[in-house]
């Protein structure tokens, strides 16, 4: 039942997608309209996949181990929130990926930019479906943890905006190099859609270190034991430090920024593929 | 050398050799034994490697030198312009310096109006509070919003200057090593790994019972559970139960649930047949054992407690010929698993191996630690929180407004206002403030 949304999910993001990019080709903004409903519709399904999946997960949780009393229940929970392997990753990853244009970048998210993030969230997720194991599994001791729902929400919500940002800044460079493209947006419009994006990722990546710090404290006994995933989202965090002081100490801005966010989001990348498929660590999802 | 210290490419330097640093930490392993990197990179490389530390790369100076720098650079840069920040946070805009805010619009009203209350209401509901002057002949409106936001950077910098300045406190003060009880045993002694050295605990531990608990049918743990008691002179002290993600303090130690495993605590019986002909024989673990009439020997590779749930087990080697020795797994409780084929239970073509005795053991491995540093870590921790949102999400703005008496008698008002750091929210605003303004006859 849930995979299954997930794939309609996955096609209308695609349409979503296809529809964005041909606003983008015409600048007909009725096409954008059309859109931004097909990837809210998306996004409220999406929603609901997860949302529906927590469910089952937790079901299941209650019938290993029936909780009694409220305080229980609610912790069981918070526990099988749907965070606890690749595949609820990579849903989840997705989810956040339109998020954060629906909410709070609505006027930016629109022609090439809208395309790229909704053909971006829809490869996420068809991957999800037909590369990795979708199954339910119950929690290992490791993730049993309030922390676990903070830690990896912050950080995902931090990734999306990154994404944003990324795309913002892929446009930004391709506009500079090809303007005979009809351009949706102006570039100053992009320019401050890179560094407001990074600014929210920054903060939610923050707040994912520090949350994943104190969780590691109480786990292991280490607030930072250099775990190949942990290094990696400090040098992801290194990149975006260095972008945010150029841009509000020494106020760079265009080329230079939108250059430092793509580096910066390949680090995200890497820190949440590569470091699973390449090194071995705490963090592999493989394992 | 001070301006080099508080400029922002030493920053971005430090930032980059930082994360230089890191990358070359994820992909070179650390902290293996000399000949691991001799085998992997070969012997002149993986000496060159051994040799410039690059093996414990977080331990020595490569990460230390940058951390260095990066403390030194925070520093410099709290001590240059906190004092300003600080300053600015704590005077609060005067009227005087309100008027001369950058005028913003203009709008004329008619004599009859009641202006001040018209501008107290749109002010209420676009601004929220304000100040109000009255002076002869003018009556001037103000309010500053965003205020504290000069101090954001700084508690984030003075956060992480906590946060290094807790891990050098760890470092230096603080003890970290591991611990092994056995089941119904008492222990005081661990290891630390830097320096490799044992040391002693100033009380006992006695693992009282050790569990591995599963989910039902899935071979998935769902616990790893240490029942122990705090003595002290002999005297029981504390109870506690340690799990995974669940550590218990005692007396300013630390312990956390880290490792497990089952020891034979004597040689374990077997009963062996092939075809129709059995023997029953006692074997040690780790020992090659020659079954009756040769040809064939096995050995007992280890001993697991609950397999998969399955309780317990051993793993063994077994070979009767030439070639690679089969390994597969005895479980005690349920000997009907070695007629699965292709499971791991599957037993060699011909012999059947019956666990008639299993006398072991638990032990748990813990994480034993006394970090006086983590407090620091901590508070720069809740430092970043009041520290990020004034940084990124307060926008300061000034705005006023000025009501003056034309020669004519109709009332004459001036806008003013400033917002350096935000000035596409400012522009709506103020875009929206002066049309209300302007139409503030008809409010």
């Amino acid at each position: 039942m849930i995979s299954a949304i997930i794939g309609i999910v996955t096609l209308i993001y695609l349409a979503a997608a296809f529809l964005f990019l041909a606003a983008g080709l015409r600048a007909a903004p009725a096409w954008d309209r059309l859109a931004r409903i097909f990837l809210s519709t998306g996004w409220v399904l999406h929603t609901a996949a997860f949302l529906g999946r927590w469910w089952q997960s937790s079901l299941l949780a209650a019938q290993h181990s029936p909780p009694a009393g409220f305080q229980e229940v609610l912790r069981m929970v918070i526990l099988q929130v749907p965070l606890a392997n690749f595949y609820e990753s990579l849903v989840f990853f997705s989810w956040c990926l339109p998020t954060l244009p629906l909410i709070s970048f609505r006027r930016y998210t629109t022609g090439f930019l809208g395309g790229l993030l909704s053909l971006l969230a829809s490869l996420l997720l068809a991957y999800a479906s037909l590369g990795v194991d979708s199954h339910i599994r119950p929690l290992m001791p490791a993730l049993k943890s309030n922390w676990l729902l903070l830690h990896v929400l912050t950080c995902f919500v931090g990734y999306g905006a990154f994404a944003l940002a990324f795309g913002a800044a892929l446009l930004f460079i391709w506009q500079l190099r090809c303007p005979l493209l009809p351009a949706a947006t102006s570039l100053p419009y992009m320019d401050r859609l890179i560094y407001q994006a990074t600014v929210i990722g920054f903060v939610f990546l923050t707040l994912g270190i520090v949350t994943g710090a104190v969780w590691a404290e109480a786990a292991w006994g280490r607030y930072w034991s250099w775990d190949p995933k942990e290094t990696w989202s400090l040098i992801t965090w290194l990149i975006y430090a260095t972008l945010l002081h150029a841009r509000l100490v020494k106020g760079w801005q265009g080329r230079r920024i939108a250059w430092l966010a793509v580096l910066g989001f390949l680090a995200v990348l890497f820190t949440y593929l590569g470091v699973s498929f390449l090194l071995p660590g705490l963090h592999s999802y493989l394992t | 050398m001070w301006r080099t210290l508080t400029s922002l490419r030493f920053t971005l330097l430090v930032l980059l050799t930082l994360a230089l640093v890191a990358i070359l930490g994820t992909l070179v392993p650390q902290g293996e034994p000399p000949a691991y990197y001799l085998e992997r990179f070969g012997t002149t490389f993986g000496a060159l490697l051994w040799r410039l530390g690059l093996a414990n790369l977080y331990s020595g100076a490569w990460l230390l030198v940058p951390v260095s720098m990066l403390a030194l650079n925070l520093l410099a840069c709290l001590v240059k312009g906190l004092p300003q920040a600080l300053r600015r946070a704590m005077t609060p805009l005067t009227w005087q310096a309100a008027e001369a805010l950058p005028l913003r619009g203009r709008f004329i009203w008619p004599p009859e109006m009641k202006s001040s209350e018209v501008v107290a209401k749109v002010w209420r509901a676009e601004l929220g509070r304000s100040q109000r002057l009255s002076l002869p002949g003018k009556e001037i409106f103000f309010c500053e919003k965003g205020r504290f936001r000069p101090l954001g950077p700084y508690l984030i910098h003075f956060g992480l200057l906590l946060v290094l300045w807790g891990a050098l406190v760890g470092k230096l003060w603080g003890v970290e090593g591991k611990l092994v009880v056995h089941e119904g045993e008492l222990a005081e002694r661990f290891e630390t790994l830097r320096p490799l050295t044992e040391r002693v605990l100033p009380f006992q531990v006695r693992l009282e019972r050790f569990q591995v608990n599963y989910y039902p049918q899935s071979g998935i743990p769902a616990e790893f559970r240490a029942d122990l008691t705090f003595l002290r002179h002999g005297q029981e002290k504390k109870r506690a139960v340690c799990r995974v993600n669940e550590p218990v303090t005692f007396d300013g130690w630390t312990f956390y649930q880290s490792s497990y495993g089952a020891e034979p605590s004597g040689p374990l019986g077997f009963e062996i047949c092939q075809g129709n002909l059995c023997h029953r024989l006692e074997a040690p673990v780790r020992h090659r054992v020659e079954l009756p009439g040769g040809g064939a020997q096995f050995l007992i590779i280890k001993v697991e407690g609950n397999l998969q749930g399955l309780g317990p087990a051993v793993q063994m080697a077994f070979r009767d010929g030439p070639g690679h020795p089969r390994i597969f797994w005895v479980s005690l409780n349920h000997p009907q698993l070695a007629d699965q084929p292709d499971s791991p239970f599957a037993q060699p073509a011909g012999y059947r191996f019956t666990l008639t005795s299993l006398p072991y053991r638990w032990y748990s491995v813990f994480q034993v630690k006394q970090d006086p540093g983590v407090w620091y870590v901590y508070s720069g921790f809740l430092l970043f929180l009041p520290g990020l949102f004034m940084a990124f999400f307060l926008r300061p703005q000034k705005w006023a407004v000025v009501l003056e008496k034309t020669p004519t008698g109709d009332k004459a008002g001036r806008l003013l206002g400033a917002s350096p750091r935000a000035r596409e929210a400012f522009e709506v605003r103020r875009e929206r403030l002066l049309r209300r303004l302007q139409q503030g006859a008809r409010e």
